[in-house]
């Protein structure tokens, strides 16, 4: 019990006196997820926008997919992800590989059908009465689609933090991927893994902290958003 | 009638949600600045038709003209000019005000848009100072429904379609949506359009009445159906002399007798004029059907000077128009007992 107070104390330290290393994990955490996160959504709100929205042949079979890509391993991605961009690779050349930029892409795959399914969701429970009212308002098609993704924009909210917070946390493509260098690759989770593997949970704990108070801040942030 | 004073023309209409046909119209016209009821119950397809004519859906098959063109929907021939209020209209996730200038902006008429909300908000009996920054959420379903009405309004549509507008708001609101609509007709000329259960209210204040049942629609305004299942009536039955009949036995004893359909229809239309009504059974009238009932209700027909009087049957209600004269002369009043009649060759099966 004793080493774990003591790691919240350790933890304490290091964030005030500015440690480097702790502080460089945590910049690369930021900047990785925030980038796979904005990816994803980039990516995952006009699919799931179409998806919910429309009715189409096969429509079924592609959520029963894209729900079965919610529950993909991190280590699966991060094994995908590694094959492409290693130097035997198809996309060895582009040197991807140990890079946060290589981390990103797989934590976009990552986090990709989480806003998908989610803002789908959101589209297909939209109120049929939302069309209905636009069109007699005299809204036109591009009005309409921007007027329901500005009506769900506290849903796809939503998604963006879920994305983020499960981005935030993974271990397995940051692992594998960015291969974990100091100053470099080495993100809060990896670190965690690292000094729990050396004994070291006074880091390992500072770290936690510094991760919860993220996914805290986020989380606070929304719910001030939805308030406004 | 002219052409130009017809604003919705639909030819040979069907209209199907999956496999169900819920609309079957063969021709429809609506007269420019005209004031249309839509009569009919839960599902015969008010609507949809609504829907139609609001252009927010397709015809499967068909086509509906407006002002004499065919009118799709998004095209600039019908946007921002027709305009549907549902029974629970949708309200943006924002303020009143923006919600009333959603339809100025998106057609870019953004000029006095303060002027004009505060016209529109006053034509609903809402005060501006006190609605117009109001949320969504901060509205009572009556506030909700009158902010919905001001945001149609203030595109001074050509055409305003309601759809039950007043089913589930409180009485003062009701009222001054019902008043507002009727504003927009004498100050625009605007055509409406008007699906309600309160037939007090419609027959006083539409020019013509549509009834629909099940996807069909009768041009001359409510009329009387009578569903399955029927029995046929025994051939050798010397009432029958030939013609097949069916007959509907109803739960006090009474018959309804009635030609037997030519094929599989269920559904039996007896049109309120081929209904007479007296005071007591007679035996020297050559009518098939002579039920007793008493009268439920007698609504005026403002436009004509009708009365439209509802005769309660056993299970059945039956509708049929009276002079005022009638009335006076067999001293008619709600709850007294009567006698319907009308002939068993008057019925169309659908």
């Amino acid at each position: 019990m004793d080493f774990i107070v003591a790691g919240f104390v350790k933890a304490i330290e290091l964030l005030i006196s500015g440690d480097n290393s702790t502080w460089t994990a945590v910049w690369a955490t930021l900047k990785v997820s925030t980038c796979s996160m904005l990816l994803s959504v980039g990516a995952g709100l006009p699919c799931g926008f179409l998806i919910g929205y429309f009715d189409f042949k096969g429509k079924k079979h592609l959520r029963t997919i894209l729900d079965t890509l919610l529950a993909l391993p991190t280590v699966f991605i991060g094994l995908a992800v590694y094959a492409f961009i290693s130097y035997q690779g198809p996309l060895g050349e582009l040197g991807l590989l140990f890079t946060l930029t290589g981390i990103a892409i797989g934590q976009t795959i990552l986090a990709f059908p989480i806003v998908t399914a989610i803002t789908a969701s959101i589209i297909e429970n939209i109120d049929q009465d939302l069309k209905l009212t636009l069109v007699s308002l005299g809204a036109g098609k591009r009005n309409i689609i921007a007027t329901c993704l500005w009506e769900v924009r506290f849903g796809i909210l939503t998604a963006a933090v879920t994305a983020y917070g499960r981005v935030l946390t993974e271990v397995g493509i940051s692992m594998m991927v960015g291969g974990n260098i100091k100053y470099s690759t080495r993100t809060i989770t990896t670190a965690i893994a690292l000094e729990t593997n050396k004994g070291q949970f006074a880091d390992g704990i500072a770290l936690g902290v510094v991760l919860i108070t993220i996914a805290f801040i986020v989380n606070l942030s929304l719910s001030f958003l939805r308030r406004q | 009638m002219a052409i130009n004073s017809i604003i919705f023309n639909l030819k040979k209409i069907r209209h199907f949600y999956g496999d169900k046909k819920v609309l079957e119209i063969d021709d429809l016209e609506i007269e420019k600045g005209s004031i249309t009821g839509l009569i009919g119950p839960n599902g015969s397809g008010k609507s949809t038709l609504l829907k139609l004519l609001a252009f927010a859906e397709q015809p499967t098959f068909g086509k509906i003209f407006y002002k004499g063109q065919k009118g799709l929907p998004f095209s600039h021939l019908v946007r921002s000019k027709v305009t549907l209020l549902t029974q629970k209209p949708y309200l943006l996730k924002r303020t009143v005000f923006d919600n009333i200038v959603y339809g100025l902006k998106i057609r870019k008429d953004t000029a006095e848009l303060e002027k004009k909300v505060k016209k529109a908000l006053e034509n609903v009996g809402l005060d501006y100072a006190l609605f117009s920054q109001r949320k969504w959420h901060e509205l009572s379903g009556g506030e909700a429904q009158r902010v919905a009405m001001a945001a149609r309004l203030i595109l001074k549509p050509e055409v305003l379609l309601l759809d039950e507008p007043t089913a589930s708001v409180d009485t003062e609101s009701a009222k001054l949506i019902r008043k507002a609509s009727l504003k927009a007709r004498e100050k625009w000329g605007t055509t409406l359009v008007v699906a309600s259960h309160d037939l007090q209210w419609l027959y006083s204040i539409t020019d013509k009445q549509l009834s629909l049942f099940e996807g069909h629609i009768f041009s001359a305004g409510m009329e009387n159906i009578i569903t399955g299942p029927f029995e046929n009536m025994d051939s050798n039955n010397s009432e029958s002399k030939g013609v097949k009949k069916v007959i509907k036995k109803l739960s006090d004893g009474q018959i309804i007798i009635l030609t037997a359909p030519h094929n599989k229809e269920n559904k039996a239309v007896i049109r309120k004029s081929n209904i007479l009504l007296n005071l007591e059974k007679s035996k020297d009238n050559n009518f098939t059907n002579q039920l007793s009932g008493h009268i439920s209700s007698l609504l005026l027909e403002k436009k004509q000077s009708n009365i439209i009087a509802t005769i309660i049957v056993n299970d059945f209600s039956f509708v049929l128009t009276l002079s005022a004269d009638q009335i006076s002369s067999l001293s008619l009043y709600p709850g007294k007992d009567v006698v319907i009649e009308f002939d068993h060759n008057d019925v169309e099966w659908v």
